[in-house]
């Protein structure tokens, strides 16, 4: 061959290449039956429901697949699904739920009582991750009981108020299975099918899976037998877009219509550009730094406020580009009984104060530790600038979570950033962790073993809403004013879309509110 | 020959079973919980508990590597925490799209470097030379990251002209799984359209990638050829009145070739192992990313099994490399 004739072999191919792309391109955007969404989706394990437990597992569970209740958008009110009515036992233990007669899975087999009661108890007896939700309410898998072709009774251990009872069967653990499926698909070494059901589809929601190839995309399409009607939006995608800048990016130009995982700094950026839309919602999760009370200053009380009042707050909602709501509690804004009270501002004389009561006038030093990645560790400099000046020296040292986690459980800290994101919207779950030590999680971490774990059992008990979030109140103040943890905020979750997608919301527990109420104009 | 790489292959399992006891242990003896990461701060203690029992890491360090060897010595790489599934599922989904990539940016470096090498060479001490040079050092000193991002705004957001991250449009269907090289699948189902559309997505990963293999190479070939073109045998060669073009490309070139191919498969072998940084700003479901949260999660089946795969392909890469020596260098022998 010449070297001319070479040459125009490379012009050639480079045209291809080039054109190509340029075709590429050019293609027309996601039309409106089609939804597409990008974010960080490759934390999905399985999808599940008896196993999944991260975002993005979570929410696609969701979508494919029905509980016996759910919650209003606002998480305050249990609202009907699979179950169209219930009646509660008077001691407030039992509940027996009638099923929406007609209703059908994927698959077109009928969902019954049998359903339910096959689905509930797979998920106990598997007893993955969130089977937790399930079991600390539910005693023995035999509780959940079908008394009939359309009737379920669940017993629980304890009188259940109704927005815990909906806590724990409106969680997508509590999704209702295809017991024909589950069985044609299960072998000897996995008798629940859980492999099987890690990647496939045995629901009756409103989407079907159609396909999900890890740390690509998961694919869901519009079930047409759903209950309230087909879906408007026909075909869901949730792409991976690892990279914000990147994923802001195909935001604009229109090649993805929702991200759900972009920087602070970007949503503000966002906000009020032509065509796009960011949506905030309150989120149930509370951002804190623990004192461990078995480490010696921490043990008096006086310390422990010293601290809550030399920190800067409003200089730490800044670190989150305001996307943190002020609260100073453990039961985060927008859930049941949230107490509006904010007590704590920077008072550095106030904090010396305290100290010298305590005999620290001279101060003492205290290791935080704070897991690595944006912007925890720019949190901890300021924590670490702001109790310098009431005479508190801190080092800080960066862990990755394997190794932070593992001394935070062994109770060895002394100073812990942390966030606590609800597991259910019952302030049952943040009391238990933030104030009772019995239930050996964040209370008892750090070593605080309260009176106040008792009005914790007395909470959950409590039928009488208004006497019940009293309680709850009660038990705010408490470790406001006593607890090991200095709360700044709560975080604000923050979705950006393109303006002609209507329906969908940021929402405060599972990122995304449902597909099924979104449409595109 | 078959002497020699029996003894070779017997050296290089030797290397790898070191580098297996080494990972073993040091990924065992840093402190640090793979489940607790895993499940992170919530899950109850009990659950913890129970799957560190499942898992069998409650067992001494010892006893649980006699167990991994059981495992491997069944073809079995185990099983990965963080993504329940065994991690030879893992690695035959996500290495073949770090092989299609690494195999774009080693023909990006390879082509465009050694051409620019050459030229460089060729013309030294002019502005070309200090031209190449001079752009080549900007093109060491800049992060992959940013020439990423900057390649999108740039080809992509601005221009229109190139797709943006994922290897695929979302509307386009993969082709049947064959290979998991999407660019041969798609040839194999005969689907025009999925292969266009994969060759457009690769263009900007593949020159952000091989931007930095390109200046190696580039350097490399400026310096080897440097040493070459003033050796007595080439002014021979221009006195015999051979075209400067044969001088250069057959005489100079092929004699240059040695240290370049060495250098060539040192970085192919590199960019075997995944490409964190690209692959997280392209979207791209490559080894790089699986290999960094297995490490940083302390995901100890995912870790090993990343390693062993590196492991291979290295040794690999460096029986290639010499055995390329004896056939562009009929002195070299392997006896």
């Amino acid at each position: 061959m010449t070297a001319g004739r070479r040459g125009l072999l490379w012009v050639g191919l480079l045209a291809l290449v080039l054109g190509a792309a340029a075709g590429v391109a050019g293609a027309p955007r996601v039309p409106n039956t089609v939804l597409v969404m990008g974010g960080v989706i490759s934390d999905a394990v399985s999808l599940d429901p008896a196993q999944a437990f991260e975002f993005t597992s979570v929410w696609a569970a969701a979508q494919i697949y029905d509980t016996l209740v759910d919650f209003n958008r606002e998480f305050n009110r249990v609202v009907p699904e699979l179950a169209e009515s219930w009646t509660v036992s008077p001691d407030g233990r039992t509940y027996t739920f009638r099923l929406r007669r007609g209703v059908r899975f994927h698959s077109g087999n009928p969902v019954d009582a049998r359903a339910v009661e096959f689905s509930l108890q797979r998920a106990m007896k598997l007893n993955l991750t969130p089977a937790f939700i399930l079991t600390s309410f539910i005693a023995r898998p035999e509780d959940v009981a079908a008394v009939g072709a359309d009737t379920v009774r669940v017993t629980f251990k304890q009188t259940m108020p109704e927005i815990l009872m909906g806590s724990v069967l409106a969680n997508p653990v509590s999704s209702v299975v295809d017991p024909a499926l589950v069985q044609r698909n299960a072998t000897p070494t996995d008798p629940w099918a859980n492999q099987w059901l890690s990647f496939n589809d045995a629901g009756s929601g409103p989407y079907k899976l159609r396909a999900w190839s890890k740390n690509v995309k998961i694919e869901f399409e519009a079930f047409d037998g759903y209950w309230r009607g087909a879906p408007r939006l026909r075909r869901v995608f949730y792409q991976e877009m690892p990279e914000p800048a990147a994923a802001m990016l195909a935001l604009q130009r229109g090649d993805i219509d929702v991200a759900t995982d972009l920087l602070p700094a970007q949503y503000k950026q966002l906000q009020g550009q032509p065509g796009i839309e960011v949506k905030t919602s309150p989120q149930f999760t509370v951002n804190y730094l623990a004192m461990n009370v078995g480490y010696e200053p921490f043990g008096k009380k006086e310390v422990r406020n010293a601290i809550k009042w030399a920190l800067d707050y409003d200089a730490l909602r800044r670190i989150f580009e305001d996307a943190l709501d002020p609260s100073q509690t453990i039961v985060p804004p927008g859930m049941f009984a949230h107490l509006a009270e904010r007590p704590y501002r920077r008072d550095v004389a106030r904090a010396r104060a305290l100290l010298r009561e305590a005999g620290y006038e001279r101060g003492f030093r205290a290791e935080l530790i704070v897991p690595v990645g944006p912007p925890l560790p720019d949190v901890a400099a300021k924590i670490k600038e702001d109790l310098a000046a009431v005479g508190i020296e801190v080092e800080v040292r960066q862990l990755r979570s394997a190794d932070l986690l593992g001394i935070y459980r062994a109770q060895r800290h002394q100073l812990v950033i942390q966030r606590w994101g609800a597991d259910y919207p019952d302030p049952d779950n943040l009391a238990r962790a933030f104030a009772s030590f019995d239930a050996r999680q964040l209370a008892w971490r750090n070593q605080w073993d309260h009176p106040v774990k008792r009005t914790v059992e007395q909470a959950v008990a409590e039928l009488n809403r208004s006497r019940r979030e009293a309680l709850y109140h009660e038990i705010q103040r408490v470790v406001l004013e006593e607890g090991p943890y200095a709360i700044y905020g709560s975080p604000l979750e923050q979705n950006a879309m393109r303006s002609n997608v209507k329906g969908l919301a940021a929402s405060p527990l599972f990122a995304l509110t449902d597909l099924i109420d979104a449409w595109k104009e | 020959m078959w002497a020699y790489l029996t003894r070779r292959l017997l050296l290089s399992s030797l290397a790898i079973f070191g580098v297996l006891v080494i990972t073993f242990f040091l990924s065992h003896v840093i402190p640090g919980d793979p489940i607790a990461a895993i499940l992170g701060p919530q899950a109850p203690d009990h659950v913890i508990e129970d799957l560190r029992r499942r898992w069998g890491l409650d067992r001494p360090i010892p006893e649980q590597f006699v167990r991994y060897l059981g495992l491997l010595a069944r073809g079995d790489l185990g099983r990965s925490i963080a993504t329940n599934r065994p991690v030879l599922d893992d690695l035959r989904e996500f290495f073949p799209a770090t092989v299609e990539l690494a195999t774009a940016a080693i023909l990006v470096g390879v082509t465009l470097g050694m051409a620019v090498g050459i030229v460089s060479a060729v013309a030294r001490g002019r502005w070309v030379d200090h031209l190449v040079r001079f752009v080549s050092l900007i093109g060491l000193s800049m992060p992959v990251f940013w020439l990423g991002l900057i390649a999108l705004l740039v080809f992509y957001f601005w221009a229109g002209l190139l797709p943006g991250p994922g290897q695929l449009d979302i509307l386009i269907s993969r082709p049947p799984r064959v290979t998991g090289l999407i660019l041969v699948d798609s040839l194999l189902a005969g689907d025009g359209a999925a292969l266009r559309n994969a060759l457009a997505h690769m263009v900007l990963p593949a020159l952000v990638l091989g931007s930095h293999t390109l200046v190696g190479i580039a350097r490399i070939t400026r310096a080897s050829m440097l040493d070459v073109l003033g050796q007595e045998y080439i002014k021979a060669a221009r006195a015999k009145g051979l075209a400067e073009r044969t001088v250069i490309l057959r005489h100079a070139l092929k004699n240059a070739l040695l240290p370049i191919v060495t250098v060539i498969g040192i970085y192919y072998g590199s960019l075997l192992e995944g490409a964190v940084l690209t692959e997280t700003v392209f979207a791209w479901p490559g080894l790089g990313r699986y290999a960094t949260s297995a490490i940083l999660s302390q995901d100890f089946a995912a870790v090993m099994g990343v390693t062993l795969l590196i492991a291979l392909i290295f040794s690999l890469a460096n029986l290639v490399v010499d055995l390329l020596y004896a056939a562009l260098n009929p002195r070299i022998r392997y006896e």
